[in-house]
């Protein structure tokens, strides 16, 4: 049956709490007629599509922490180490911030090349997280960081590793009355380099049929002397690490064709399906061809800081 | 002495000058459908459509949706039971008896505000009983289809098309020339290759909107986003049984429209639902959704080809075959069917020609009328042929179509004889401008590169009396006012009106405005803005009203001083006297006339000069053969250059530039043709790369920008050089002839051809998609 | 459904207006101020035609809530000539070629004036970057590139020379 958007948003009501508490009070009450607006670019495409039909819409930018983008080297003070960027940051201002461009170069690569620029002054990191969808151009770059959600809830304040958030397309572990407030990513491995490669049917704005995002560090614990950490959008039911493959080229010296095997063993890992946008055919190989690359580019990166000659 | 017959090229013919209407579309004052105000009392309109394919329809029930407050008219398909269509009226404005694609109008409904109408739609309840559905046009084509259009007899056509009645075939357009099957036997090379060219659509940036009222005393007054405000007075009166003369449609700028907004499509439905609130506006818009499906498509097609050429690669025979998926409704596509039919050989002298174009029902989306009208489609697999059958030949791939394409005097596939054609020089120029010969390396060792060429043709498609007419007013401070019924799209239209004028009148360009909007009460009749028309025809009708204008003005001022007015012109906005030296501004003049001396009286009056132009010369076509002596009024040629570079590890087609050379007669505005060539250019590149309408089982899989894609910024190449070439047609303004489809006709098989250079795999029907090309390289053991 | 009274400003002039809930920045410029100079080419974020600038960022103004428009400061096309006179970016534009049918216009206009804000000089890529939720389907995108590049250079010798 073909979709039949309507000509306009449905009705809901706008609420602008005065707290998180209230915030989460109000969206566990009214459970599924509720729910936490950040950009409300990808909320706002299913209201009209039809597809959900809150009657509130509960913005939650306004509320503290929220629109705090900020980097702490060690961990003095009130906040872990690392970048806490809060669920109201836009991707245009972490892209633009000189803390992410030089700590979490990685994470600004992802935001860029999401959509347009118009929609990346709206669309949120958090909030690309939590729309959990398998082609989320954010999620890997966030994964390889590590990076862990805060979320408020009724019960009040609760930490939820990324790596565990995602149940299925579209699901996460967020009950009602929770509010994700912000994302933290510990200070990034010494010496790490990553690429996100995204592949969609013309050049820039579009969804990734495949995503394959490779962040590469220094790591004396390895045989190789290099540890890499891999992730796939578009290829699973949820964003993933390719466990397997990163295993597999901690435990060999580095060369071309142990990064072409590991691309191979990646590839094996993945499920992707036939949809409108691309195959399960096509999509298998890509992961293979952009892992390859990925990881390429990355330990060229790697080995070139080492030894520069 | 007359501008016509002057050696020189009047000002500003030829010039580059500034476009009209640039400075209110970069102010944002232009206005758009959309944009007109309309009060308090405008109601909203939305539409109740079919979700399925095919199915008799049993039972529309308003009665719920009739008490929703807000609501103030529903209308069903039992209010109307007049036929509409252009070329053959095969549709209701909704559904009466059954519904034949999803999206197919089933009710109306107009309320206080859209969402309500929109509310109003979920309480409508109708019943269907489904029925199999025809999804594949040599399917639909043949006796094992259930019959789409049971009464396709009693319809009403015009004596160009040809309906099979007891069959889906809307329309059968047969070419029989020569003697194909013993030509076969002379050639040294033979191709033969199908193509499935799918489904697109036109994406115009501004959706489908009219606005209708119809008042107390029945009169129709429709705004909308229009590229044929007359066509739809017309066949709006026909379908509602009225007079033209009491429909009266205006039509604002137009914010795209490449075919989708020729003919009448959604407008119909806003002036029925209209007659149920009298009095009162009506809005109705298409969600972009909606305009993806439920508006004009471009119809996909099956083409059989068949063709051959002899040891030195001339082409000897062509036996083609096109099978049009037309749609639900092919009042407007039976044409389009028609139109690659005479032109079935592509820009080829071929002496032996079969051919069969058929227009065949199907429960898909409307096919209508999109920027080159079945060339498109065609060339996409013809040009393929052509390049196979010169490498099978061992010819080069220029050499080749130099060496077969249409010359002037050349007798074309119809019985024809080819006007002056500049052909050849555009593939001299669009080849030599591409660096035929030589191919630069590839920028990485996991790329391809290739290179070549593909050429076109395309004669406006219509009926053989298609008329323009203009009207030329002066204003008192010796400005003109040009008024026409050729719309602007986009294309300049306007701006060419205005130089034309400028030009045969003798005034500056600066003078010159153009009457907007259009206005069937007000403007002059203008067939349709479609088929690159009007740079010739309305051009020609301009030229005719600005004579005329001038006429009287050198006519009342000769009289006045005593001269001949063969002595006096018009210079600059001056009449002046070649032998007098007398020199008198425009102003005053022309709308108060000159007084006699000592004050006897007056002599003149306002200047109104009028013109038309209408074809007079073509003919019909054989029914059984397609033979007669002038099937078109003429055609317009021209050649593109693409080099691509394929990615070996993603199969991403990259065009890195394009050349492109047309044959445009006389380049009237020379930066306006440029601009048609690009945007041509790269719309064409975006339907090879990124488009297809994803149809399965009749629904259309991916109606929204985020599955349809479209070229973006990003995606344009690094440069297109377009090449003017100028061999003058006869009758055109100055030897102007059209531009605005042409640039799109030869993109996809010029890409395609450039593929096949890169990586030696022929890549199909396209859009050649990275998925696409990445496993037939695959397939093929090229890649992993 | 909620009504919100909200006041902001609009190209410099001052307005309060009842919005519901449900009513977008465009629906609220188009319908309810007039300023139809901003167009819907697909109320899904997707086409750019709604393009306006937001306290000072280019937004697509369909997926922006008008109620969250509160003291905000928007900028359409028709705020774009100051006093009468065009700003570089529209006669570019017009002297370029890159306009024809218009309807991408605006969105391109603003879209071009915020990228000109945060980067003054921008390059080819930065320019194709930057446009790229601008459908335009007329033109293919050459000579707005090229407009946007020339009118960057204007805009700097009028910064530095003072002349407008």
């Amino acid at each position: 049956m073909t979709i039949t958007p309507h000509p306009s948003l449905p009705e809901f009501d706008y609420i602008r709490p005065a707290s998180l508490a209230e915030a989460s009070e109000f969206l566990a009450h009214h459970a599924e007629d509720a729910r936490p607006l950040l950009g409300g670019t990808d909320l706002f495409v299913r209201m009209r599509d039809g597809f959900i039909h809150p009657r509130f819409l509960v913005d939650v930018k306004y509320l503290d922490g929220t629109d705090s983008l900020s980097f702490n080297l060690d961990g003095k003070g009130t906040t872990e180490a690392g970048l806490t960027c809060g669920s109201a940051v836009n991707m245009n201002r972490l892209i633009a911030s000189p803390e992410v461009q030089a700590r979490y170069p990685l994470l600004a690569e992802a935001c860029r090349s999401v959509a347009s620029y118009q929609l990346r002054t709206r669309a949120t990191l958090v909030g690309n997280l939590c729309n959990a969808s398998p082609a989320g151009d954010t999620i890997g770059a966030c994964l390889v960081y590590q990076a862990v959600l805060q979320v408020h809830g009724v019960n009040g304040f609760r930490q939820e590793p990324l790596a565990d958030f995602f149940l299925g397309p579209g699901k996460t572990r967020l009950k009602p009355g929770d509010i994700v407030t912000a994302v933290h990513f510990p200070p990034p491995p010494e010496g790490s380099t990553g690429i996100y490669l995204k592949l969609g049917r013309n050049q820039l704005s579009d969804l990734a049929i495949v995503g394959v995002t490779v962040l590469g560090f220094p790591d004396q614990g390895t045989i190789s002397g290099y540890r890499f950490r891999i992730a796939l959008a578009s290829v699973a039911p949820v964003p993933l690490r390719v466990r397997q493959a990163e295993n597999y080229l901690a435990e060999q010296l580095l060369s071309p064709d142990r990064l072409r095997e590991a691309a191979v063993l990646a590839m094996g890992t993945c499920s992707p399906i036939d949809d409108v946008r691309g195959s399960a055919r096509y999509r298998q190989a890509m992961v293979r061809n952009l892992t390859r690359k990925g990881l390429e580019a990355v330990s060229s990166r790697l080995l070139h800081a080492q030894d520069p000659n | 002495m007359n501008a016509r017959t002057s050696q020189k090229t009047p000002r500003p013919i030829g010039e580059d000058v500034p476009r009209v209407d640039a400075r209110e579309k970069v102010t944002g004052a232009a206005q758009f459908a959309d944009d007109l105000q309309f009060g308090p009392g405008l109601l909203y309109a939305r539409i109740k459509r079919s979700p399925h394919p095919h199915a008799l329809l049993k039972k529309v029930d308003v009665s719920r949706a009739r008490k929703l407050p807000g609501v103030k008219a529903i209308v069903t398909g039992e209010d109307f039971p007049g036929f509409i269509g252009l070329y053959l009226q095969d549709r209701y404005i909704f559904c009466r008896d059954r519904v034949r694609y999803v999206g197919d109008p089933v009710a109306g409904v107009a309320a206080v505000s859209e969402e309500i109408a929109e509310k109003a739609l979920e309480l409508i309840e109708v019943e269907y009983e489904l029925l199999p559905g025809v999804f594949d046009p040599e399917y639909g084509a043949s006796p094992e289809a259930p019959l789409l259009h049971p009464d396709l007899g009693k319809y009403e056509a015009v004596n160009f098309i040809f309906p099979e009645p007891g069959s889906n075939i809307s329309n059968h357009f047969k070419l029989r020339r020569g003697d194909p099957e013993a030509a076969w036997k002379e050639c040294a090379a033979i191709v033969e290759s199908v193509y499935r060219i799918p489904h697109i659509q036109h994406v115009p940036l501004e959706t489908h909107i009219a606005v209708a009222r119809v008042d107390m005393d029945g009169k129709v007054k429709l705004w909308g986003s229009s590229q044929s405000p007359f066509a739809q007075r017309n066949l709006i009166a026909k379908a509602l049984n009225i007079s033209q003369s009491d429909v009266q449609v205006i039509a604002p700028f137009v914010g795209g429209g490449f075919g989708s907004k020729a003919g009448v499509s959604m407008e119909a439905l806003a002036v029925a639902i209209a007659s149920q609130v009298r009095g009162r506006p009506v809005k109705l818009r298409l969600t972009r959704e909606e305009e993806f499906y439920t508006a004009f498509v471009r119809q996909g097609m099956v083409a059989h080809f068949k063709m051959g050429c002899d040891q030195a690669g001339r082409l000897l025979a062509m036996e083609n075959s096109y099978y049009w998926d037309g749609g639900a409704y092919t009042e407007y596509g039976v044409n389009i069917t028609r139109a690659a039919g005479y032109s079935c050989t592509g820009p080829y002298h071929v002496p032996n020609v079969r051919a069969d174009s058929y227009c065949v029902y199907t429960n898909h989306p409307v096919g209508g009328p999109m920027r080159g009208f079945g060339m498109p489609e065609m060339h996409s697999g013809l040009e393929q042929c052509i390049d196979e059958l010169a490498e099978k030949i061992g010819m080069d791939k220029v050499a080749f179509r130099k060496l077969n394409c249409i010359k002037t005097g050349d007798t074309v596939v119809t019985g024809m004889t080819m006007h002056p054609t500049g052909l050849e020089q555009c593939i001299v120029k669009a080849a030599d401008a591409s660096g035929w010969g030589h191919k630069d390396p590839p920028m990485a060792p996991f790329k391809r590169r290739g290179k070549v060429i593909a050429v076109m043709w395309k004669a406006p498609a219509m009926p053989p009396n298609a008329g323009s007419s203009s009207e030329v007013l002066l204003n008192e401070d010796g400005t003109v006012t040009v008024k026409v019924g050729g719309q602007e799209i986009g294309q300049g239209s306007f701006t060419i009106a205005a130089q034309v004028a400028a030009a045969t009148l003798g005034v500056p360009y600066e003078s010159v405005r153009v009457s907007g909007p259009l206005d069937t009460d007000t403007s002059p009749y203008e067939w349709q803005t479609v088929a690159s028309r009007l740079t010739w025809s309305m051009g020609n009708a301009v030229a005719a009203a600005a004579r005329d204008a001038r006429q009287q003005i050198l006519d009342m001022v000769a009289e006045s001083w005593g001269e001949s007015a063969d002595d006096l012109d018009i210079v600059d906005g001056n009449v002046i006297s070649y032998k007098s030296e007398e020199s008198l501004p425009l102003k005053n003049i022309v709308i108060y006339g000159l007084p006699k001396p000592n004050d006897q009286g007056w002599i003149g009056g306002p200047v109104v000069g009028r013109g038309n132009f209408m074809p007079t010369y073509v003919t019909g076509l054989d029914a059984q053969t397609g033979q007669g002596p002038r099937a078109v009024v003429h055609y317009t040629t021209g050649a593109q250059a693409v080099e691509v570079e394929v990615d070996l590890e993603t199969g991403r087609v990259e065009v890195l530039r394009g050349v492109t050379a047309f044959d445009v007669g006389k380049a009237i505005n020379p930066e306006l043709v440029r601009a048609q060539m690009e945007g041509g250019f790269v719309q064409g590149m975006s339907t090879a790369l990124f488009e297809a309408l994803q149809l399965k089982e009749g629904v259309v899989q991916n109606p929204s920008f985020v599955d349809y894609r479209i070229a973006t910024s990003a995606d344009a190449p690094g440069e297109i050089q377009s090449i003017i070439v100028e061999v003058p047609q006869e009758d055109g303004p100055w030897g102007a002839r059209g531009i605005g489809e042409h640039p799109m006709v030869p993109t996809i098989p010029a890409i395609a051809n450039a593929i096949y250079d890169a990586i030696g795999l022929r890549p199909g029907a396209p859009p050649y998609s990275s998925e696409k090309i990445y496993l037939l390289m695959q397939e093929a053991g090229l890649v992993e | 459904m909620a009504i919100h009274s909200i006041t902001l400003t609009v190209n410099g002039f001052s307005e309060q207006v009842e919005v519901p809930s449900n009513l977008t920045l465009l629906q609220l410029l188009r319908d309810k101020l007039a300023l139809t100079g901003t167009k819907n080419g697909c109320t899904a974020g997707e086409c750019g035609a709604c393009t306006v600038i937001l306290n000072g960022e280019a937004v697509n103004s369909c997926m922006v809530l008008a109620v969250e428009c509160q003291d905000a400061e928007v900028l359409t096309v028709e705020g774009l000539a100051q006093s009468g006179a065009l700003d570089p970016i529209q006669t570019s534009l017009i002297e370029e070629g890159g306009v024809q049918c218009g309807f991408c216009t605006p969105g391109i206009l603003m879209s071009a004036h915020a990228l000109l804000q945060r980067n003054p000089a921008p390059s080819e890529a930065d320019i194709r970057e930057a446009l790229v939720g601008n459908l335009c389907r007329c033109t293919g995108y050459l000579r707005i590139v090229e407009a946007i590049q020339k009118a960057g250079k204007k805009r700097l010798q009028i910064a530095a020379g003072g002349v407008s």
